[in-house]
C-alpha cells in the first residue's frame, strides 16, 4: 500500500516535471513565513499557500462566483446550521494518498482545537462548531448560528490528517516548510527560496513545470532582472518603477487587487480627537487627490485608475458599499475650520490648541506600506501641518504593528494602515467594542448594534442592510478616515500567457498559466 | 617560571566552560527582552493556544527550565526546529549546512591575515607600505560588504542565491573580512612589531654571531604571543563574519544568529551562539596546546656532545 502511494506521488510529480511546460522564476516581497495555511501571516504566505493547497471554496477570478475544485456536491442542512459536503473522488495528496472526508473533518477539528495557536483558525472558531464524518467522502460541518451563505465563509485550505499526530498543530512542525497539499504544485521552502514542482492531479493540470520564488530585495535590481529575462515576474512592482516597465514591450503590468482598503485610524480616546467634529474636520483637511497624485502617482481623472476613493469600510465593488455616501476627494479648509472651532479648538499663532494646550498629533504608518504609496506618511503629515497641527511622524515595524497597534496598545493619535479583507468583507473585528483588531479600542453602542445585526442576519439582504447602515454611521462618526482602495501592479514578461491574477490569492488560476 | 602550566590550565578551563556559559547567558539575556515568542505567533488578544505553544517551546517555566531542556537536547545533537526565521526547518540540518560555510569564510579570510603574518615575519611586506595598509584598513567592513553585495546582486541577479552566486559571495566576503577594519593591517604591523621586539634580545645577537638563523631562534619565544594574536584575530574574524554574512547574504551561522536574535527565535539563537562559543573554545585549546608545547620545548635539557 505504501509502495503504491509512493508510485502515485512520484507519478504525479513526474507527469508535472516531464511535461512540456516551463519554469517560472519570480520575485516576491519576502520569503513566506510558513507554508502551513493555519499560520498564514502575510500576503506572501497566502499567495504561496494558494499554489500548494485547495480551498474548499474560492471566488472565480473573472466572474467572482463562488467555485470549488474539490467539492462534488453540497447541501444546506439542519435548517441552515450545517452544510453537508460531498468531496470529489480521486483527488490525491502530494504524497500519493487520497483525500477523504477524514481530512476535511481533521482540518475543522484542528482549527477548533484551542491548542492550535492560529490566528487564522480563531476566525473560524467563531462560527464553526464541529464536523462529523458521514461517509468516505461525506462530511457535515456544523455552525454556531445560521449562516446566510455558508460557502462564502468556508474558504479554508484542507490539510492531510495523515501528516499530523494530533489536531493540535504547532507552527514549527516540518509541515510548515515541506507541506503536503492537493494543489497544483508541491512546495518546499529552502533558506533563500521556495521551489514549487508541478503535481498533476485529477482536478489540476498545470502547464508550468516549476515555479521558483525568491525575495526581491532592491527594486532597481528586480526591474533589471525582469527586463533582462532573468526572471519572468515580480509580484509587487514598486510605484516608482512602474513607468519604466510600462514603456517596455517585453513586460506587461497587470493589476493585482489586494482586496484591501487604506485608512487613517483615529484615536478617539485622546483629548480633542474624542469629539466627532474634530475627526470630521480632519477628514476634510486631508486632500485625497493630492495624496494620490504624490504618493501613488495617479492623477484625478486617470482612466483605469488602480486607486479608487472610498467613503466607508468597504470597496466600491462590494455589495456592502453604500453608494449614497459620497467620498471626499479634496480638502475643504473653511468647513474644517468651522468644525474645529465649534468643537472648542482655538487657533493661536496659526496652530490649533485644545484647552489652552497646543495639539501635537503622533502619526504612525506601517513601514512596508511605503513601498506601495511612497512618502504617504510625510504627505499626510505635511497636510496636517499646513492645516495648523503640529505632528510627529514615525514608521511602525511589522512586529510592533501586530503586537501593539492592532491589539490597541499603541500611543499614536493617528495610524495609517491597510485592511486586507481577504475572502469575506466582514469588518466586525475592526469596529466592534470586542473586536480583535480594534486599533484604538473604538466603542460605540450604535456601531455595536449594527455589527451584531450583521452577525445575526440570516439572509443576504439583512446583512447588506446592516452594513449599508454601518457605512453611513462610520462615515459620520469617523473612527477611521477612509482613504482608498489601491490595486498594486505585478510585472510579467510577455512570454507568460494566460496569467489571470486572482484578487488577493493571486495564483488561484495557475493551471491556465503558460510560458514559452 | 615554575608555574608555566597555570596560564594554559586557565585557558583549558575557560575553553571547557564557554560552551555552557555562553548559551546560559544568552538564555538569560533573551529572556530579559520584552515580548514573548509564543505571543508573537499567537497574540492572546487574537487567538487561543498561546499557553500551549509556550509549553511546547518550554517557555512556561522560566529561563532555567528552558536552558535545561535545550541542553538535554543539544547534548544528543537534537536542536529542534526553527520557530520563525526558518519556520519548520530542522535546525540540525541547517547548522550542518551553515557551519562549513562560515568556516570556509573565516578560513579564506585567514588566508589574507596569514599572508600578512608571513609577509611581516619574513620581511617581504615592506614597512614603507604601512601608511597605505593603514588607510585601507580604516574602511569599515560594513561599507565594503555593502559594495560587495551590490556587485554580486548586479552580476548574478536572480541567480545570486544559487551556487555560483553563493560562491561569489563567499569569495568577496572573505576578502572583505580579511582586509577591512584593519584585519590585514593589524596582522602585518602586529607581527612585525612582535618580531622586531624579540630581535633586539641579546640571545638573538649571540645566535647571529654563532651563524644561526634569526627566525629559528626567535620563533619559539614569540610563538605564545603569536598564537595569542592569532586567536584574537580569529575571534575578530568570527565576529566580523556575522556582519559580512548578513550584508552579503551568505548562508552561514552568523546570519542565522543575527536573524534569530532579531525575530526572538530562541531555537535558532542558542545553537548558533553555542557554535561561536565552541569556535572560541577551540581557539583557546589550540593556544593552550601551543603554550604547553613551547614550554616543554624550552624546558627540554639540551644534548651536550661529550668533549
Amino acid at each position: 500500500m505504501a509502495l503504491r502511494r509512493t508510485f502515485l506521488a512520484l507519478g504525479g510529480l513526474a507527469m508535472g516535471v516531464l511535461g512540456t511546460g516551463a519554469t517560472l522564476k519570480y520575485y516576491e516581497e519576502a520569503l513566506p513565513t510558513s507554508l502551513n495555511p493555519l499560520f498564514a501571516d502575510t500576503m506572501v504566505d497566502a499567495r504561496a499557500q494558494e499554489l500548494i493547497f485547495d480551498r474548499l471554496w474560492y471566488r472565480d477570478a473573472i466572474t467572482n462566483e463562488l467555485s470549488t475544485r474539490i467539492v462534488a456536491r453540497h447541501d444546506v442542512a439542519e435548517v441552515g446550521r450545517a452544510i453537508k459536503i460531498t468531496l470529489k473522488e480521486g483527488i490525491q495528496w502530494h504524497d500519493g494518498t487520497t483525500m477523504s472526508a477524514k481530512d476535511l473533518c481533521f482540518t475543522v477539528r484542528a482549527m477548533l482545537d484551542s491548542r492550535t495557536p492560529s490566528v487564522v483558525a480563531a476566525a473560524y472558531q467563531e462560527f464553526i462548531s464541529g464536523c462529523e464524518i458521514q461517509g468516505p467522502s461525506v462530511a457535515l460541518i456544523r455552525f454556531r448560528k445560521v449562516l446566510p451563505n455558508p460557502r462564502e465563509r468556508l474558504g479554508f485550505a484542507i490539510l492531510p490528517a495523515s501528516q499530523f499526530s494530533s489536531t493540535s498543530i504547532s507552527p514549527d512542525l516540518e509541515f510548515s516548510a515541506r507541506p503536503i497539499g492537493t494543489g497544483p504544485f508541491k512546495g518546499v521552502r529552502a533558506r533563500r527560496e521556495v521551489i514549487f514542482d508541478a503535481f498533476n492531479n485529477s482536478h489540476h493540470t498545470p502547464s508550468l513545470v516549476q515555479l521558483q520564488l525568491r525575495e526581491g530585495g532592491d527594486p532597481l535590481l528586480q526591474i533589471r532582472s525582469l527586463e533582462g529575462a532573468e526572471v519572468e515576474g515580480i509580484i509587487v512592482v514598486p510605484p516608482g518603477s512602474r513607468a519604466d516597465l510600462r514603456a517596455s514591450d517585453e513586460v506587461s503590468l497587470k493589476s493585482y487587487d489586494l482586496r484591501s482598503w487604506w485608512y487613517v485610524a483615529v484615536n478617539s480616546n485622546r483629548a480633542a480627537l474624542a469629539d466627532k467634529r474634530v475627526r470630521q474636520a480632519l477628514n476634510l483637511l486631508i486632500d485625497r487627490n493630492q495624496l494620490r497624485e504624490f504618493a501613488v502617482g495617479v492623477q484625478a481623472g486617470d482612466r483605469n485608475s488602480p486607486c479608487e476613493f472610498i467613503s466607508g469600510p468597504f470597496v466600491q465593488t462590494s455589495p456592502f458599499y453604500n453608494r449614497s455616501i459620497p467620498t471626499v476627494p479634496t480638502a475643504n479648509r473653511a468647513k474644517a475650520d468651522a468644525l474645529l472651532k465649534s468643537a472648542g479648538l482655538e487657533r493661536v499663532g496659526g496652530r490649533w490648541q485644545f484647552n489652552g494646550e497646543p495639539i501635537t498629533l503622533k502619526v504612525g504608518m506601517q513601514a512596508n506600506l511605503n513601498n506601495e504609496a511612497t512618502d504617504l506618511l510625510e504627505q499626510i503629515g505635511n497636510q496636517l501641518g499646513d492645516a495648523g497641527f503640529d505632528r510627529q511622524t514615525s514608521k511602525v515595524s511589522a512586529d510592533e504593528w501586530n503586537q501593539e497597534v492592532v491589539s490597541g496598545q499603541s500611543d499614536f493619535d493617528l495610524v495609517i494602515g491597510k485592511w486586507s479583507f481577504g475572502l469575506v468583507d466582514a469588518v466586525n473585528d475592526l469596529f466592534h467594542t470586542n473586536g480583535r483588531k480594534n486599533i484604538f479600542n473604538y466603542s460605540d453602542a450604535a456601531t455595536d448594534a449594527l455589527l451584531d445585526e450583521y452577525e445575526n442576519a440570516i439572509t443576504d439582504t439583512e446583512q447588506k442592510d446592516a452594513y449599508h447602515k454601518l457605512h453611513a454611521l462610520l462615515a459620520e462618526d469617523l473612527p477611521y478616515l477612509f482613504l482608498w482602495k489601491l490595486d498594486t501592479k505585478s510585472g510579467w514578461r510577455t512570454e507568460v500567457r494566460g496569467n489571470i491574477i486572482t484578487p488577493y490569492f493571486y495564483f488561484t488560476e495557475i493551471d491556465a498559466w503558460k510560458a514559452d | 617560571m615554575k608555574r608555566w602550566w597555570l596560564r594554559p590550565a586557565v585557558r583549558i578551563g575557560a575553553a571547557l566552560s564557554l560552551p555552557l556559559i555562553v548559551p546560559a547567558i544568552i538564555t538569560w539575556l533573551i529572556w530579559a527582552l520584552p515580548g514573548d515568542p509564543a505571543s508573537l505567533i499567537c497574540p492572546p488578544s487574537r487567538c487561543k493556544g498561546t499557553e500551549e505553544l509556550a509549553k511546547r517551546w518550554n517557555l512556561h517555566e522560566g529561563p532555567g527550565h528552558y536552558f535545561q531542556t535545550w541542553l538535554d537536547g543539544a547534548l544528543s545533537l537534537d536542536f529542534g526546529r526553527s520557530w520563525f526565521v526558518y519556520m519548520g526547518m530542522d535546525l540540525g540540518k541547517l547548522l550542518s549546512e551553515s557551519i562549513p560555510v562560515t568556516l570556509a569564510l573565516v578560513a579564506l579570510a585567514m588566508f589574507w591575515t596569514g599572508t600578512g603574518v608571513v609577509g611581516a615575519a619574513s620581511g617581504w611586506i615592506s614597512q614603507r607600505l604601512d601608511p597605505l595598509l593603514q588607510t585601507v584598513g580604516m574602511i569599515p567592513v560594513l561599507v565594503i560588504a555593502l559594495v560587495g553585495a551590490a556587485v554580486v546582486d548586479m552580476k548574478y541577479g536572480f541567480g545570486s542565491s544559487g551556487q555560483e552566486g553563493q560562491m561569489a559571495r563567499l569569495l568577496i566576503g572573505s576578502a572583505v573580512l580579511g582586509l577591512a577594519d584593519g584585519a590585514f593591517t593589524g596582522a602585518v604591523t602586529g607581527t612585525r612589531g612582535l618580531f622586531r621586539r624579540e630581535e633586539k634580545q641579546r640571545y638573538v645577537g649571540v645566535a647571529i654571531l654563532r651563524g644561526e638563523r634569526v627566525l629559528s631562534n626567535t620563533l619559539p619565544n614569540v610563538t605564545p604571543a603569536l598564537m595569542g594574536q592569532l586567536r584574537a584575530r580569529m575571534l575578530h574574524l568570527l565576529s566580523g563574519a556575522v556582519v559580512v554574512e548578513v550584508m552579503l547574504k551568505i548562508n552561514g551561522v552568523g546570519e542565522m544568529l543575527w536573524l534569530g536574535t532579531l525575530e526572538q527565535d530562541f531555537g535558532v539563537v542558542l545553537p548558533t551562539a553555542t557554535v561561536f562559543a565552541l569556535a572560541s573554545s577551540t581557539l583557546l585549546l589550540m593556544q593552550a596546546c601551543g603554550e604547553i608545547l613551547v614550554a616543554l620545548h624550552v624546558r627540554r635539557s639540551p644534548r651536550v656532545e661529550a668533549a
